[in-house]
């Protein structure tokens, strides 16, 4: 095998790994795209439509073929994923396996990955539960996620505010012990059958978080009071997650129009505005989602600000 | 001539436009119409009323009728003045009205009812639901619901993201109950599609209808509710956050348009008047514009 042969081969992971990535906006990519996702969601029809009884007695060999052919195609993905992320990072001699093992090992590796390969385990042990398998099946549905940047864009905003969730998480956990403790203390002795232990309270109690009532009347005074400022509790822990939400959301939309002002002020530093960089900043507003008003004000500002200075 | 500055001045008037007085009386005429007409529909559904008011109601549909069409006329007409000739000509701006959400509401609200004349075998129920599309006309003449619209506009993406993380846990939260459930609780958890209803009940009103029996199903049933409270959280706080952005960038351009006027010193009658329709469009109050002002100057002196 000589120099040429190697490059070229090389050349072709590279191309693979544009095309599966999605980075680099293209015709070919955006069409193994669409594709991917096309199977993805008549997977997940099919799953849905196979557990009614009478679809599946009447249609099962299609389901079946129609699951073998989409196995084989999701095979074919992991393996060149993994195969092209050799060329994540520069093709020096060892870096190959540093792009594999990181995309193995991302929450889109594992999902590839299971909801793949546990197909091949019941062909070697047809004796496992189906009912396991067709959960690994059901994971195929998150393969979605890798195209929906807007999701992205969720988990950042959730995860630049992660303290004040986690602070929410952590009051609500405090307060399952607490109140799960006391109801079982408390309601006990008099209702054994609903509060047996505090694992039960801690039911009742998630419970009437999620729905407002436990499906329990109290029956003693501190009960009642107990049961009530639970409820309280409830509201408050949803207004408090609505809140974060906000103000999250918020923070990100004030980041990016920072970082696009930011932009901006490099831009105009030289005074000259370039094809490229306007191609760049009209990307980053796409990107944004900042609107044609905003670029305007925020252009004005600069302008003024260089004109003052 | 004549015609055509008839035909403006109509178009004008059924805007809205501020320039003429009448277009107010217009705006108030339609307005009081539109919610005489939906009380009609409303208290003509009650048998007692209907047997004993049948002819008015009979009347005053037709009455309303002819009034909405000749509104819907000489809106068509006279929207033949939004452009002129060399921008696209008099149907360009009739097109666009015709094919707007307004433009489609005029229509179906009015219209079938040419159709019963016609046909009479037509089913009267199809006729009383168009009927109501009436209300919908009050729309255009409130401002707050356009900027509803632009809020959730300028986050469609976060929405769009918002949806597809409900569709991801219906979805699974239903498969992971029947595969749970399906077994013991056939006639709830039978197949996916049937689970899928408990799975939505479950997300929008809390702990659903139908009680898990497996250990499994209750943990399910549990995780799900959680998630309807955090789903909750989500479209409220992005629905917080448009609104708060969009008041953000109001101001902004509000400050752009200030700062605009203020650059040659002079603030002239025309100016003052463009200044306070966009705050009257904007809505934003007195003490907003005094702080955009005084923004707007300290910038100048420094």
């Amino acid at each position: 095998m000589n120099a040429l042969q190697l490059t070229r081969l090389q050349r072709l992971q590279r191309r693979t790994y544009e095309i599966l990535d999605g980075a680099v906006a293209d015709s070919k990519s955006k069409a193994c795209e669409i594709f991917i996702a096309v199977l993805v969601v008549a997977n997940v029809l099919a799953i849905i439509l196979e557990s009614v009884h009478e679809l599946h007695e009447a249609y099962e060999h299609y389901f079946h073929y129609f699951d073998l052919v989409s196995v084989m195609v999701f095979s074919v993905e992991f393996v060149l994923r993994v195969w092209s992320c050799g060329m994540k990072y520069d093709p020096a001699p060892g870096s190959a396996w540093q792009g594999r093992k990181d995309y193995v090992f991302s929450p889109f590796g594992l999902v590839d990955f299971f909801s793949t390969v546990p197909f091949y385990l019941q062909l070697l042990l047809p004796g496992a539960d189906l009912r396991v398998l067709r959960m690994f099946r059901l994971l195929r549905i998150f393969k979605l996620s890798r195209y929906n940047s807007a999701m992205d864009d969720m988990f950042e905003a959730v995860r630049s505010e992660k303290d004040s969730f986690s602070s929410a998480f952590f009051l609500l956990f405090i307060s399952c012990l607490l109140f799960s403790s006391l109801i079982y203390i408390i309601e006990g002795p008099d209702q054994p059958e609903v509060f047996p232990s505090i694992p039960a309270a801690m039911h009742w109690f998630i419970l009437t978080i999620i729905s407002g009532w436990g499906n329990v009347d109290p029956v003693s005074l501190f009960g009642v009071i107990l049961v009530v400022v639970t409820q309280i509790l409830a509201i408050a822990l949803a207004a408090i997650l609505t809140g974060v939400v906000a103000t999250a959301y918020t923070a990100q939309v004030q980041r990016r129009e920072a970082l696009y002002e930011m932009e901006v002020r490099e831009v105009l530093a030289d005074g000259v505005v370039t094809e490229e960089e306007r191609l760049k900043l009209q990307s980053l507003q796409l990107r944004y989602g900042i609107t044609d008003e905003q670029v305007e004000a925020i252009a004005a500002q600069v302008q003024a600000e260089k004109k003052a200075a | 001539m004549n015609i055509n500055h008839a035909k403006k001045t109509l178009m004008e008037i059924l805007d809205g436009s501020p320039e003429h007085k009448s277009s107010h009386y217009v705006e108030l005429l339609i307005t009081v119409v539109v919610l005489m007409n939906c009380s009609a529909v409303i208290l003509d559904s009650v048998p007692e009323i209907h047997a004993q008011f049948r002819d008015f109601f009979h009347e005053l549909e037709f009455w309303s009728v002819m009034f909405f069409t000749v509104e819907y006329v000489s809106r068509v007409w006279s929207l033949g003045a939004k452009y002129s000739a060399s921008e696209g000509g008099a149907w360009k701006g009739r097109r666009q009205y015709m094919f707007s959400a307004f433009g489609l509401v005029d229509f179906f609200a009015t219209m079938p009812h040419y159709l019963h004349m016609f046909l009479p075998g037509l089913d009267l129920r199809i006729l009383r639901v168009l009927r109501l599309l009436r209300i919908l006309k009050l729309s255009k003449y409130n401002t707050a619901l356009q900027d509803l619209f632009h809020a959730v506009n300028s986050e469609r993406r976060a929405f769009g993201s918002a949806a597809f993380l409900l569709l991801i846990a219906t979805i699974v939260s239903a498969s992971l109950m029947h595969f749970a459930e399906g077994h013991e609780q056939p006639q709830f958890f039978g197949s996916i599609p049937h689970s899928i209803y408990w799975s939505i009940v479950t997300i929008t009103s809390g702990y659903g209808n139908v009680e898990p029996v497996t250990k499994a199903g209750e943990v399910i049933a549990l995780l799900t509710g959680f998630l309807g409270v955090c789903m909750a959280a989500i479209m409220t706080g992005i629905v917080a956050s448009a609104f708060s952005n969009q008041l953000s960038r109001k101001k902004a351009a509000y400050q752009s348009q200030l700062r605009q006027v203020l650059a040659d010193g002079v603030v002239s009658d025309a100016e003052r008047d463009a200044l306070r329709a966009l705050q009257m469009k904007y809505r934003l109050t007195d003490a907003q514009v005094q702080a955009a002002m005084d923004e707007a100057q300290k910038g100048k002196n420094k």
